[in-house]
């Protein structure tokens, strides 16, 4: 038995082996276990597009604040300083089928999320009074982490997708005090276009 | 100046200078020729010697020597230089060049030699110390550092300092050069010494431009400053210079990046770019740019301000892009302010501060702070918080034991630089207690209670200081102080005594220490009820007989709490009779009275109230009054919330005083409240919130012996007054043609509201439906007012009113409260026949005796007369100087003058009928005491009085004195006729050359004098009027005497004095019936109607 146990396992391990095994899987298999932590809410979509018409409806708000505390010459540059390229953002497929669009906002939204908490830690220390931003990129930040939630959520219970391959934006910790404040300005006017059309596409 | 011989020998084969003799010519070129050889010879010697002897010297040690070679000279070729002093000392060189050690100072003879196949070449110098020169070696550097984020180069390099033989100063020149095109943008100097040993240097710049913009390079150079060598001394050469750059990479970048910086500084920010910048910009200020090497710009900012907290934003802007910088501008820290270090506890030290001036810089560059104790070595860390608050600045130190004595330093520290405060405390000095908390009480007994409380810390080595405030609801607050031992387990406990039974305290501590720094905060207050006492007083009696004179009811006041010492369950009544006691009842608390039947025998009643702990002392009364006959009633009126009573001292009172009042309104036994005065008081104030105003009160004062009391006096009072509610009732009594007699009744005194202090009786004419008294305080001059204040009166006559007219009366009573409502009543006067009788005959009699007393006087004097106005004119006919034609005098008849006729006297009625004032009646409306009296009439002296005229008076019972005021204005007045007929007025002239008091004639008439005015200007007019006055118009008098004679030259128009004719007036003073008068309709023709100014008419 040892021996038939021994040479079977993994004959048949390789047999299934394939490209991509070991690696997190963008999609999770239909009959793989997809738990969440909390129970779902039961109208998650209309969740998701409340959370998403919320942040969108906060979003040039924020971005207005985060550049205003920025100083001059920031809010008479905003082309140049906060022009939205930032070149690694997930993209998002309006067009797309439910479950591809929902796999696309987990990326953004995680995306986002790093991205708002290294805004967040860097105008603690940079603006320590400017409490209104704080409170606002928090807020924005609890909305995100409820709505990452929702759509991770969404996407175990209908499409069995258990786990999202996501990407994340440049650590700011170690660059200058200009580019903090760029690369923040950056991303805020890149999640201020964004998550208009994501809502809207929802 | 070297001096340099050059010695040669001469060969030895040069012939003799003898044997040149043989031609001359010959010989002289022959000697020419020699000549030019030997000096080619010479010369040839001459080159091939060493020339140009230099000495320089790197280290004062040794000389390095070096010399010119011959031209000819090559490989191969030996030098030997020898030094000719003391120790001939030689040295061989192959090179020009030779290093001597250092020569004394002074001259030395040097010879070198050209060692060379042919021969020698000897060259001789003079060398000395002043013709060497000292110039160093090139410094070399050791090692240049460059620090990017300060902007710093750190230069190293080794002096050398060991080649030197001794102690020497060493100037070094440093230089830096930057950008491509190396500018030299510091040229430095830097002294040292050197010791004879090697000895690395360091030095530092920092660059006002950060090193990433350009390329910098140093180089360095020495300069030995020996004071001993005399000779020349020269910079050394410039060392090697020494690069450093940063190396960029592909992006863009703008230095320096987030440097802090003093606000006020000058700063330059580059950007090192491959791209062409367009701008550049701080904030929203645009900056000029300097070209650096390649597309690098910098900027230059003088005197930057200060940054907000995210700094200040430096941008570089290209075609597409912005690149930045962020500088912080601000301040280093201010000296730390108020540095105070306190504990709570003892355990732990709290250091407070105020930071100062902001820095304007935070996050990690706000100030850091460090408290260090210098007596320990301890310190603590501020820890930093993100928005501070001068509140936050504190620090905590944990106390060391044993140790009270603290030596604190606070360091500030922040990107700009530091500063420190320091504070020397006692720590058992500077103690700031918590709050006490855990408030606990307990009996001790019913005036004393123990006090416990927590205190968190360890106070054993200390005592405390604690105030206990105790409150009441009733008394003031009381602060007690207590001095405590500290303890360790922070549980205190003190008696508080000197409280009183059954009283709810309020309790609240708050300590400090002996040494006094700071009170804690007050503790939380707690609330205590203290046990019960027996009650200290018997309760306040009174006594009143009940309206029968046969029960006694006792009434006592409920003890209040600080007496009561608890609560009351019942009082104990009991009464005693020569010394025998009997306890006639318990009655339960909530009753306060006690209706006893006794005889009239003098008893004495007490009272004792009960708590549950025991009973008060008896308040004891004397069931019988004190007779006093002597009893007034007096009156009081208080003063808004009290009334004020006042008494004699009487040392014959023994006990209190008592004051009791009751609505006088109420039937007896009236007792509304009572009040006991202490009996040596003059003067009480009865206050109570049942006095209302408006209420007669009565007060009663009683005196006191042995427990018995004596009514001393009787006072009625308001507490304030207020106007009587209703009007007095008042009836016509009487009424008769000229007069009305009112009768009224008094108002009852709950109505009355005050002390009653008079009426006033209006009056005026006015039918019901026509005429109401309106505005009666406003002073018109048609209402009648009259004042009676003799409370007695009870009636009113008002006289000298016209008969058949209505009047409209009123009444009201007032008080010192004010004004009561009125009541008001019309009356109609009864018509006066027996007046007009007499004001027919009375005139008729006066013209009869006027006429016979003229005809009379007009008989017994007619010679006078005739003399006086018609004297014996002579007759011209009997005059000769005249000799008038007969025919002519007696043909004419009426040309005769004076013919003397009997003269007919006139019948003149003067009719003397009232004063200045029209109407009496009519003007008396200010004070009711305006009445006239009756003789003042005659007052007017020259005043031909034929038929007297008494004006209206008012009768009155009680008449005003000073009422005579008004007869200055009883003057013969003619009236009447000019309301007829319109007096002829005199000429101004003739009216002021009248004498008023003269004797003559007097007027007849009179001009109507205005009722308003004063007696003195009716005076003035009647004096004015007081010359002759026509009777009348004579053209409109239809009726003259015929056989009055005229003077002939008289103006037809008037009629002057001492004219012979007359009018006969009688006719005319009676008027004819006036139809329109509306009295006439209604009650017929009046007499009185006639000498009336109406104004209603």
């Amino acid at each position: 038995m040892k021996v038939l146990a021994a040479g079977v396992v993994p004959l048949l391990l390789v047999l299934h082996w394939k490209h991509g095994a070991g690696s997190p899987l963008p999609i999770t298999p239909v009959n793989a276990t997809c738990a969440t932590r909390h129970p779902c809410h039961s109208n998650l979509m209309n969740q998701i597009r409340n959370q998403l018409a919320q942040l969108n409806g906060s979003a040039n708000a924020l971005f207005i604040l985060y550049y205003t505390a920025q100083g001059e010459p920031f809010p008479n540059n905003l082309d140049k300083l906060c022009g939205p390229n930032v070149t690694d953002f997930p993209p998002f497929h309006a067009n797309g089928t439910e479950k591809t669009r929902l796999v696309e906002l987990y990326r953004i939204i995680a995306y986002l999320g790093a991205s708002l908490g290294n805004i967040t830690r860097d105008q603690k220390v940079l603006n320590p009074n400017a409490l209104s931003l704080h409170s606002k990129l928090n807020a924005t930040a609890d909305i995100m982490r409820g709505l990452l939630s929702n759509v991770l959520c969404r996407l175990c219970n209908k499409y069995h997708v258990a786990h999202v391959d996501v990407a994340y934006g440049p650590d700011t910790s170690g660059k200058d005090v200009f580019q903090k404040k760029k690369l923040g300005c950056q991303l805020l006017g890149k999640y201020k276009q964004v998550i208009a059309v994501v809502a809207q596409a929802f | 100046m070297m001096n340099l011989s050059l010695r040669l020998r001469r060969p030895s084969w040069m012939p003799d200078s003898k044997r040149m003799g043989m031609t001359s010519d010959l010989q002289w070129l022959l000697l020419t020729c020699i000549l030019l050889y030997l000096m080619n010879q010479v010369n040839s010697q001459k080159r091939g010697a060493p020339r140009d002897l230099k000495c320089i010297t790197n280290n004062l040690q040794v000389w390095d020597c070096s010399w010119k070679a011959p031209s000819g000279a090559g490989h191969g070729t030996v030098y030997e230089v020898c030094i000719e002093n003391r120790s001939h000392s030689c040295y061989q060189s192959e090179k020009t060049n030779t290093k001597i050690p250092a020569l004394l100072p002074g001259d030395h003879e040097i010879t070198i030699n050209r060692l060379y196949d042919f021969g020698n070449l000897i060259s001789k110098f003079t060398l000395n110390e002043k013709n060497v020169s000292l110039i160093p070696d090139t410094p070399e550097i050791l090692n240049l550092l460059a620090d990017f984020s300060t902007s710093t180069l750190h230069l190293k390099w080794n002096d050398r300092g060991s080649v030197f033989p001794y102690h020497l100063n060493v100037i070094w020149e440093i230089k830096i050069l930057r950008k491509e095109n190396m500018e030299i943008v510091k040229l430095v100097t830097h002294n040292t010494t050197v010791n004879g040993k090697d000895t690395v240097h360091h030095w530092s710049w920092t660059s006002d431009m950060p090193l990433e913009c350009a390329p910098h390079s140093v180089g360095i150079r020495c300069y030995v400053d020996d004071p001993h060598f005399s000779g020349h001394k020269e910079w050394s050469d410039w060392s090697p210079l020494k690069n450093v750059s940063w190396s960029p990479d592909s992006q863009t970048k703008v230095f320096p990046q987030d440097k802090v910086i003093l606000v006020g500084s000058d700063i330059i920010f580059c950007c090192v770019t491959q791209e062409k910048v367009l701008s550049a910009q701080i904030g929203q200020t645009n900056c000029p740019l300097i070209h650096l090497d390649g597309e690098n710009v910098a900027i230059k900012i003088h005197n930057i301000s200060v940054s907000a907290n995210s700094g200040t934003n430096v941008v570089f802007t290209t075609e597409d892009n912005i690149f930045g910088t962020v500088i912080f501008a601000g301040y280093p820290p201010d000296i730390p302010q108020k540095l105070n270090c306190e504990t709570y506890d003892l355990k732990e030290i709290v250091c407070t501060w105020n930071p100062g001036r902001p820095t304007a810089l935070v996050g990690p560059r706000n100030t850091s702070y460090t408290l260090f104790e210098s007596f320990s070595g301890k310190y603590v860390r501020f820890k930093r918080v993100e928005a501070p608050t001068n509140e936050s600045y504190q620090l905590l130190f944990q106390m060391r034991p044993n140790q009270e004595i603290y030596n604190f330093t606070l360091n500030a520290h922040n990107p700009l630089g530091r500063s420190e405060s320091t504070i020397l405390v006692n720590i058992t000095e500077k103690v700031y207690p918590r709050i006490p908390t855990s408030i606990k009480v307990k009996d001790i007994n019913s005036t004393a209670v123990t006090l416990s409380w927590h205190l968190p810390g360890n106070f054993a080595k200390i005592k405390l200081l604690c105030q206990i405030e105790i409150n009441t609801t009733n008394s003031v607050q009381e602060l007690r102080n207590v001095t405590i031992k500290g303890v360790e387990n922070s549980s205190y406990l003190v008696a508080v005594d000197k409280l009183n039974p059954y009283t709810i305290y309020t309790f609240r501590i708050r300590c400090s220490t002996e040494t006094f720094w700071k009170w804690s905060k007050w503790s939380n207050e707690k609330k205590y009820l203290t046990t019960e006492a027996i009650p200290s007083k018997g309760p306040d009696t009174w006594r009143e007989w009940s309206s029968d004179g046969k029960n006694l009811i006792i009434y006592w006041k409920p003890l209040p709490i600080n007496e009561a010492n608890g609560k009351i369950l019942s009082y104990n009544v009991s009464c005693s009779l020569d010394e025998e006691t009997q306890s006639l009842s318990e009655i339960p608390d909530p009753q306060h009275k006690a209706e006893l039947q006794l005889d009239k025998n003098d008893y004495i009643i007490s009272v004792v109230a009960k708590n549950s702990v025991g009973s008060s002392p008896p308040s004891k009364i004397a069931s019988m009054e004190i007779p006093n006959d002597d009893l007034k009633v007096e009156q009081a009126v208080g003063m808004g919330n009290g009334i004020l009573l006042t008494w004699n001292y009487d040392p014959n009172m023994t006990c209190d005083y008592v004051i009791k009042w009751c609505n006088s309104s109420r039937s007896e036994p009236c007792l509304m409240d009572w009040k006991k005065v202490p009996s040596n008081s003059t003067e009480t104030v009865i206050a109570s919130d049942q006095f209302r105003p408006g209420v007669r009160y009565n007060f009663f004062l009683y005196g006191c012996r042995n427990q018995g009391y004596q009514l001393l006096r009787s006072i009625i009072g308001y507490i304030e007054e207020l106007a009587p509610i209703v009007a007095p009732d008042f009836t016509v009594e009487d009424t008769s043609a000229d007069s009305i007699l009112v009768k009224w009744e008094d108002i009852p005194v709950e109505e009355l509201r005050g002390f009653l202090r008079g009426y006033l009786f209006y009056f005026e004419k006015g039918e019901r439906d026509t005429s109401k008294i309106r505005g009666l305080e406003s002073g018109r001059s048609d209402i009648k007012v009259k004042n009676i204040t003799d409370l007695s009166q009870k009636t009113l006559r008002i006289a000298d009113l016209q008969g058949k007219t209505s009047y409209h009366l009123v009444l009201r009573a007032y008080t010192d409260g004010g004004m009561g409502p009125e009541k008001s009543m019309f009356v109609v006067t009864k018509e006066n026949s027996v007046g007009l009788i007499i004001a027919i005959l009375i005139p008729v009699a006066v013209a009869v005796i006027v006429g016979v007393v003229t005809s009379i006087l007009c008989y017994r004097k007619r010679e006078w007369i005739k003399e006086t106005f018609y004297p014996d004119i002579p007759n011209p006919e009997n005059c000769k100087a005249l000799q008038f034609q007969k025919s002519v005098c007696e043909g004419n008849s009426p040309l005769k003058t004076l013919e003397m006729n009997p003269c007919t006297p006139n019948n003149v009625e003067v009719l003397e009928t009232r004063s200045t004032v029209p109407k009496i009646a009519d003007t008396e409306i200010v004070s009711p005491v305006t009445e006239r009296p009756e003789g003042s009439s005659g007052a007017e002296p020259e005043s031909h009085v034929v038929v007297s005229y008494c004006p209206p008076v008012i009768e009155e019972e009680a008449p005003t004195p000073g009422a005579d005021e008004a007869g200055g204005t009883s003057q013969v007045v003619y009236i009447d006729i000019q309301s007829m007929y319109q007096p002829q007025a005199k000429p101004e002239g003739d009216q002021d050359s009248d004498p008023v008091g003269g004797g003559g004639y007097k007027p007849q008439m009179h001009l109507p004098v205005p009722a308003a005015v004063g007696d003195l200007a009716a005076e003035d007019d009647l004096d004015k009027t007081a010359g002759y006055r026509p009777q009348a118009n004579v053209n409109t008098w239809s009726l003259v005497s015929p056989d009055s004679p005229r003077s002939t030259d008289s103006n037809s128009e008037t009629v002057s004095f001492g004219s012979p004719c007359s009018i006969n007036s009688r006719q005319f003073l009676i008027p004819p019936k006036d139809e329109d008068s509306p009295k006439s309709n209604g009650g017929g023709w009046s007499f009185t109607n006639f000498f009336q100014n109406k104004p209603n008419d």
